[in-house]
């Protein structure tokens, strides 16, 4: 089986999961990829992904436990096709290798054309980031007097940086002059116009 | 006591400030740690100093005075002790007092800025020696400038930004897309602090990721900065 979404040789079971696919109605399909979708789309929900499955099964009397492991097979398509940027296309062409019929991979295709922007800013906003700048915050103010001088004016900036360590945050602190804070300012600004060149 | 008198004045006016030193005795106990600069919590400079300051009579010239004010100023060592006890020709406990004594003055008067001739030369006693009070007068106000900017970048600080670098990647690839085109940036920041022993100043560093909606969310902050900044310096 020459696939796009995966170069893997799929177990028997992952056909038979298609095949069971067809036999339900257009209603239902179509809701059993709705509630995909919406897993996909906020990977963090499993307990309500797995609780839909659950009503799904119940309202058209099938058992819970086969319903999601057909659904696990289901999703190892989207999700190597979003690693691989495949087009509809493709994945059309993929669910009716699989066996899926022509409708309703017609159906799948396009609704994952429709999600595929929101699919794939998603998949980017996983991508590792090392040591990555969760909030900062600062404070500035006068300098009045100090131990050894009683009067001054000077002024201070105060940084509060709050860097994500693993699983962890760390505040980083640090205080800045104003000729500092020009230049902090200064590179800032080179490094975005460095970014947006390459937009 | 004139108590009153002073506790009502918020001026730092020098008469009054005679009066202070002539009527409380030197109550605050300047500290034998030799290791310890900075020893006077309070900036007083009672009778007891001016007494002291008066073994510099006894320097041979007036460069020699001068050595000993500004070495003064940084605090009292061992090794200043010494080298003031064997140029004046006095004792080390002796010595010891008079760099007490002038970092005393020396405290005094970059603490409430003096800055012109009159304002110094109107905290010594009448009886003080004239030329003594005008050369140290001139010398003080020759290094205040100096000291000044010393103690404004030895003041206590959070660590101080030092350096900063930065790299702009376009990440191209990632373990859960193969192909994308998003730029990042990284970004160095160098800290210092200057709290930390003189010897071994520890510097820091860290290196943060930032998106580009990071780093415009921090460039509204620092342009925030820069506005507040600009109608402070305009007033």
């Amino acid at each position: 089986m020459q696939l796009h979404f995966t170069k893997d040789v799929l177990p028997d079971s992952v056909g038979t999961d298609f095949q069971n696919l067809n036999k339900l109605n257009e209603q239902q399909f179509h809701r059993l990829i709705e509630i995909l979708f919406q897993f996909l789309l906020e990977p963090k929900e499993t307990e309500r992904f797995m609780q839909q499955l659950t009503e799904f099964a119940g309202e058209h009397g099938m058992s819970a436990g086969p319903l999601r492991n057909l659904m696990k097979s289901v999703l190892l398509v989207p999700q190597g096709a979003l690693k691989k940027n495949l087009t509809g296309e493709q994945i059309k062409e993929d669910l009716l290798t699989l066996g899926l019929s022509e409708e309703k991979s017609a159906h799948f295709s396009l609704q994952w054309a429709e999600h595929y922007a929101a699919l794939t800013r998603l998949a980017v906003g996983q991508t590792l980031m090392v040591n990555q700048l969760v909030d900062m915050e600062w404070k500035f103010g006068v300098t009045v007097g100090t131990s050894e001088i009683q009067k001054l004016g000077t002024v201070f900036l105060q940084l509060k940086l709050v860097v994500r360590k693993g699983n962890s945050t760390e505040n980083v602190y640090m205080e800045l002059t104003l000729p500092q804070f020009y230049n902090f300012l200064h590179e800032m600004e080179r490094a975005k116009a460095s970014m947006e060149c390459f937009s | 006591m004139s108590i009153g008198a002073v506790s009502s004045q918020t001026t730092n006016d020098a008469a009054d400030v005679i009066l202070f030193a002539l009527h409380f005795p030197c109550g605050i106990l300047l500290s034998r740690d030799l290791s310890q600069s900075h020893v006077n919590m309070a900036a007083t400079v009672c009778n007891e100093d001016f007494t002291n300051l008066q073994l510099l009579l006894k320097a041979p010239s007036k460069d020699a005075v001068r050595e000993v004010c500004v070495q003064s100023q940084r605090g009292l060592s061992q090794r200043l002790t010494e080298s003031t006890a064997a140029t004046l020709g006095i004792s080390e406990a002796q010595a010891a007092q008079l760099v007490q004594s002038l970092h005393a003055l020396s405290h005094y008067v970059l603490f409430y800025n003096l800055s012109s001739p009159e304002q110094i030369l109107a905290i010594f006693p009448e009886s003080f020696h004239s030329s003594l009070k005008n050369l140290i007068t001139k010398i003080l106000l020759e290094n205040s400038a100096t000291w000044r900017t010393e103690a404004l970048s030895n003041q206590i600080s959070l660590p101080q930004l030092k350096d900063l670098d930065w790299r702009v990647d376009m990440v191209t690839s990632s373990d859960s897309v193969s192909r994308m085109s998003v730029p990042t940036c990284l970004v160095q920041l160098k800290m210092v602090d200057p709290c930390s022993s003189a010897d071994s100043e520890s510097v820091s560093s860290v290196t943060v990721e930032l998106s580009r909606e990071s780093l415009d969310t921090i460039l509204d902050g620092l342009g925030r900065i820069r506005d507040q900044l600009s109608v402070v310096a305009g007033k």
